[in-house]
């Protein structure tokens, strides 16, 4: 009973923390961005001939006029009441940008992690069993190579050779038309998911690789095999489950990154996603827009590493005071 | 049974893999025949999106061109000179005193609904735009400006003063009333967001269909009233990646490219079929000098108030050499404020006249002026002691603006004055622009076909709005004025090019070039485009519909190959695989080099250096036996 409360308080106090993040973010993000030079308005005026008096009124229109601190208490309402506010550049609903933007960000993304975590994982995990075998020099070698040149660079190569050279994947969007159907997407998918996993399979890889190489220098594992375990159920059974620790989390936080999108690879295949959403907004000084983004994706985040707290708690008994 | 598990894990691994090739290739094959159904597309790559297809939210140049092939204006830019040209409108007539303008409108012209499109509808559209106060439409219509329809195809403009009005003609598009009236009272948020497909529109195509950040569809409209375009559709395809733009034109996927840098053009010449449209563009490269009296902060180098300064440092920059190495040949070196592209307004310099490039005389001419040569190598300004040092910052909206300015700064280095360069954001530049707080800049300009915006920038008044260095000049303001008010186009000509006259001569910016810009197009796909203005235009709408209701697909049965990609590259894949010896290479290497002229074969050589350096570690990396207890 008393076990089940402390669970329950070592929730709600995480909750906690997590909500006075997300509000503290909240508050950094509106100010983080008026910082940057510039008057969205007026940049907005020299394009639209904007006469002094219509740029008044266009700044009277994106609330530009009042106080900072009156913007402020009005951004804090609107966004707790779940009004993001519209794009100061195209007019549109900030909501209904982003949800356009948040699929693809999420499949290239998530598919992309995944496949990254997956294969990170898996080699690690036989990397690190049999350290100094051809495989591990091998997955180390190949996968850190692969960590270290720039995304740009492997996606431009991608492109140009499999798209460009070869002719077997169009040369960047998302699908053909809006009707293109999830064989067209995934026609799409393949280069930028290519990129982006072939990029950061190392870091998994690594974490795992090492986490594996010093759990099995511990002494259980000299007991498990004194016992007479086989090599694959001591792997599988007393390894395995303390070595897939770190890389739990780091897998967890990763997802959270998801909706922060990838500005490098959205722009080399053309994919509508959340990073090239806020490179634009940056560029244009779109404050609503960037602050929807980067609430969405600070918020994700957030929830992410809430989860994980929670959750490794209960995937390692260790760890379970509050 | 260790090694089974293993086992099962490469066997599902390849079993997927397989499903995924096949599901590819299906694809492909899907791809290919969607394309196929609906007629004639012409597909259009450009760099720029169409973030909100709303046309009171038109901002963005692919914007503009989305609204300039659906709608019609009253009177049209001409597609010879971009003069007011009869569009919705046969005629405009002023009376005596040019106050009241009459305007026959045609009577044989459908909206996209089957509506009849009458004068209403435009008197509408002006009173809508009054109303609203959509900026860039606004600006057309004089204070007090009314609108009358007597009948439904007589409009009737009347101002308190004399105007120009229709023979701007004003760049504003007419929309139908019937869908807008609901609309007149709503707060412009609103208006803006309004989203409806198809579009009701009176020129060729509207857009049907709209993704987000990717495509964009245009249909034909089957009330059009002019000459019927020859696709059936268009679609306008967004690449946020030039050189993917690049292969995209090069597999057929689009047909036309817009928006290109001229970084890419080797590549794009090196295409067969493939042809480039270099157009004179409607902005140019400014490098604008700071007058001071914007405010506390602003403290322009005072040198800079000595017209001989101005003209040295015009003397001394080699504007070919700019148009040469950071356009690469792309555009011409720049004259006057008003761009060529507004054919019947700019002025052409005299040869011998122009300022000449000619470092000597430019040192000569600082001598003269009594700028002593520092130790350093730089001038001292007499009256305050200090070196001639400028602050220059570059925006970053600007293509070849950083490049320029350190171009710039070598050759002002010849001349003893030190230019120090500054990349920065638009955002940053407006700053200075407005607080005064630098010395020069580069940015850029662009406008109308009409010279009456370029022209009004440099007037005393828009210091602290649109005035890049606030100067301020009496004979240029009152030309500025007169030109104005001028009603006879001739006499109004006199005077425009009086006024580009003078700022050539009294240097308050120097025009560094035109830079052009650049589309491209597949010969072997589509032909017939007509650019606009005549020559030297535009392939995609930037002032007209007419390029693309001129498009023509080569051939019925070649034009539904376009959409799928597998289909037209066999022919060049084929003969690109073969080049994997030297011979062929260098041909492989002319059809694929682009992205920045690197051939595949490099590529492949670098990949196949990689794979063996990694295996050469592999092997070499025996582990040590005490480190298993198990052998392999």
């Amino acid at each position: 009973m008393s076990r089940g409360a402390g669970r329950l308080t070592f929730v709600a106090r995480k909750a906690g923390w997590a909500l006075l993040t997300l509000a503290f973010i909240l508050a950094v993000n509106f100010f983080l961005f008026r910082i940057m030079p510039g008057d969205p308005a007026a940049l907005l005026a020299r394009s639209q001939r904007l006469s002094p008096e219509a740029l008044a009124a266009q700044r009277a229109e994106f609330g530009l006029d009042q106080p900072l601190l009156a913007q402020f208490v009005t951004y804090m309402r609107e966004t707790v009441s779940g009004n993001l506010g519209v794009s100061l550049v195209s007019g549109l609903d900030v909501t209904q940008l982003i949800v356009s933007r948040l699929w693809p960000t999420i499949l290239l993304l998530g598919v992309g992690t995944a496949l990254a975590a997956g294969i990170g994982v898996i080699g690690g995990i036989r990397g690190g069993w049999r350290r100094g075998s051809s495989f591990d020099s091998g997955s180390l070698y190949t996968s850190l190579v692969l960590y270290s040149t720039p995304e740009g660079w492997l996606g431009m190569l991608l492109l140009l050779t499999f798209a460009g050279f070869l002719g077997w994947f169009p040369a960047g969007g998302f699908r053909s038309s809006a009707d293109g159907g999830p064989v067209d997407v995934l026609q799409h998918l393949a280069l930028p998911v290519l990129a982006l996993s072939l990029g950061y399979v190392g870091q998994y890889l690594l974490v795992m690789r090492s986490s594996m190489i010093e759990v099995k220098s511990m002494p259980y594992i000299a007991l498990a095999r004194a016992k007479g375990l086989t090599d694959p159920d001591v792997r599988r059974r007393h390894a395995l489950p303390n070595a897939v620790l770190p890389i739990f989390t780091l897998v967890v936080l990763s997802a959270g990154f998801i909706l922060g999108g990838a500005i490098v690879i959205e722009t080399v295949f053309s994919w509508p996603g959340l990073g090239l959403l806020t490179y634009e907004a940056i560029n244009t000084l779109d404050y609503p827009v960037l602050q929807g983004v980067f609430l969405v994706s600070s918020g994700a985040v957030i929830f992410t590493a809430f989860l994980a707290d929670i959750t490794y708690g209960l995937l390692d008994p260790r760890v379970r005071s509050a | 049974m260790g090694r089974g598990n293993f086992g099962r894990w490469r066997s599902r691994a390849a079993l997927g893999v397989a499903v995924a090739a096949v599901a590819m290739t299906g694809g492909l094959a899907t791809a290919t025949s969607a394309q196929a159904e609906g007629g004639t597309t012409l597909t259009i790559g450009t760099t720029v999106a169409i973030d909100n297809p709303n046309i009171w939210a038109v901002n963005s140049t692919t914007e503009w061109e989305s609204v300039t092939l659906q709608y019609d204006m009253m009177l049209k830019f001409s597609d010879e000179d971009l003069s007011a040209a009869p569009s919705l409108a046969t005629g405009c007539e002023p009376n005596a005193d040019f106050r009241v303008w009459t305007c026959s409108i045609r009577d044989d012209v459908k909206w996209s609904d089957g509506t009849p499109l009458t004068a209403k509808d435009i008197a509408f559209t002006y009173q809508f735009v009054i109303d609203h106060g959509f900026g860039y439409f606004t600006s057309y219509f004089p204070k007090g400006s009314t609108f009358e329809t007597p009948d439904d195809y007589t409009l009737v403009w009347t101002t308190p003063k004399p105007m120009r009005g229709p023979q701007l003609p004003p760049w504003v598009y007419i929309v139908p009333e019937h869908i807008w009236a609901p609309y007149a009272d709503k707060p412009n948020k609103e208006i803006k967001q309004a989203s409806m497909f198809p579009t009701v529109a009176s020129g060729p195509y509207v857009m049907t269909a709209a993704d987000p950040g990717q495509s964009w569809t245009f249909e034909r409209n089957p009330n059009f009233w002019g000459e019927a375009p020859h696709y059936d559709t268009i679609v306008y395809r967004l690449y946020t990646n030039q050189e993917a733009m690049v292969q995209a034109l090069k597999s057929g996927e689009i047909q036309i490219a817009e928006n290109l840098e001229s970084s890419l053009l080797p590549a794009l010449e090196s295409i067969p079929n493939v042809a480039v449209q270099r157009v004179t563009a409607d902005t140019w490269i400014n490098l604008a000098f700071n007058f001071g009296g914007q405010g506390p902060d602003s403290n322009p180098l005072p040198a800079l108030q000595d017209l001989q300064v101005r003209k040295a440092i015009a003397m001394a920059i080699d504007k070919q050499a700019i148009v040469d190495k950071v356009y690469l040949g792309a555009g011409a070196p720049g004259e006057t404020i008003v761009r060529p592209l507004s054919v019947y307004w700019h002025l052409d310099i005299p040869d011998d006249q122009v300022i000449p490039y000619d470092p000597a005389a430019a040192n000569a001419m600082l001598d003269e002026a009594g700028y002593p040569m520092g130790p350093d190598g730089i001038r001292l300004d007499p009256a305050t002691g200090q070196p001639l040092i400028l602050r220059l910052p570059t925006s970053n909206d600007t293509p070849g603006s950083e490049a320029a300015g350190r171009m710039i700064a070598s050759f002002l280095e010849q001349v003893g004055i030190k230019a120090e360069v500054q990349p920065v954001s638009a955002g940053k530049v407006y700053d200075m622009q407005q607080s005064g707080d630098f010395d020069a800049y580069i940015w850029y300009w662009s406008g109308d076909p009409d010279p009456n915006y370029q022209l009004s920038v440099f007037t005393s008044d828009q210091c602290g709005d649109l005035s890049d260095g606030c100067w301020k000049d009496a004979t240029y303001d009152a030309l500025y004025a007169q030109q104005g008010e001028e009603m006879n186009q001739d006499a109004r000509l006199a005077l425009v090019k009086q006024a580009q006259q003078y700022v050539y001569d009294q240097v308050p910016a120097i025009v560094i070039a035109y830079p052009n810009s650049i589309a491209a197009y597949r010969t072997d796909l589509v032909t017939g485009i007509v650019p606009v203005p005549a020559g030297d235009g535009y392939l995609t709408p930037m002032y007209s519909y007419t390029s693309l209701v001129t498009a023509t697909p080569v051939g019925a049965e070649e034009a539904t190959d376009n959409g799928g990609d597998s289909a037209s590259t066999p022919a060049e894949t084929d003969s690109d695989s073969a080049g994997s010896d030297q011979a062929a290479g260098q041909e492989a290497s002319a059809d694929t080099g682009s992205g920045g002229g690197i051939p595949a074969w490099v590529w492949i050589v670098v990949i196949v250096a990689i794979v063996l350096v990694v295996a050469f570690v592999v092997i070499r990396r025996r582990p040590a036996a005490a480190d298993r207890p198990d052998s392999e």
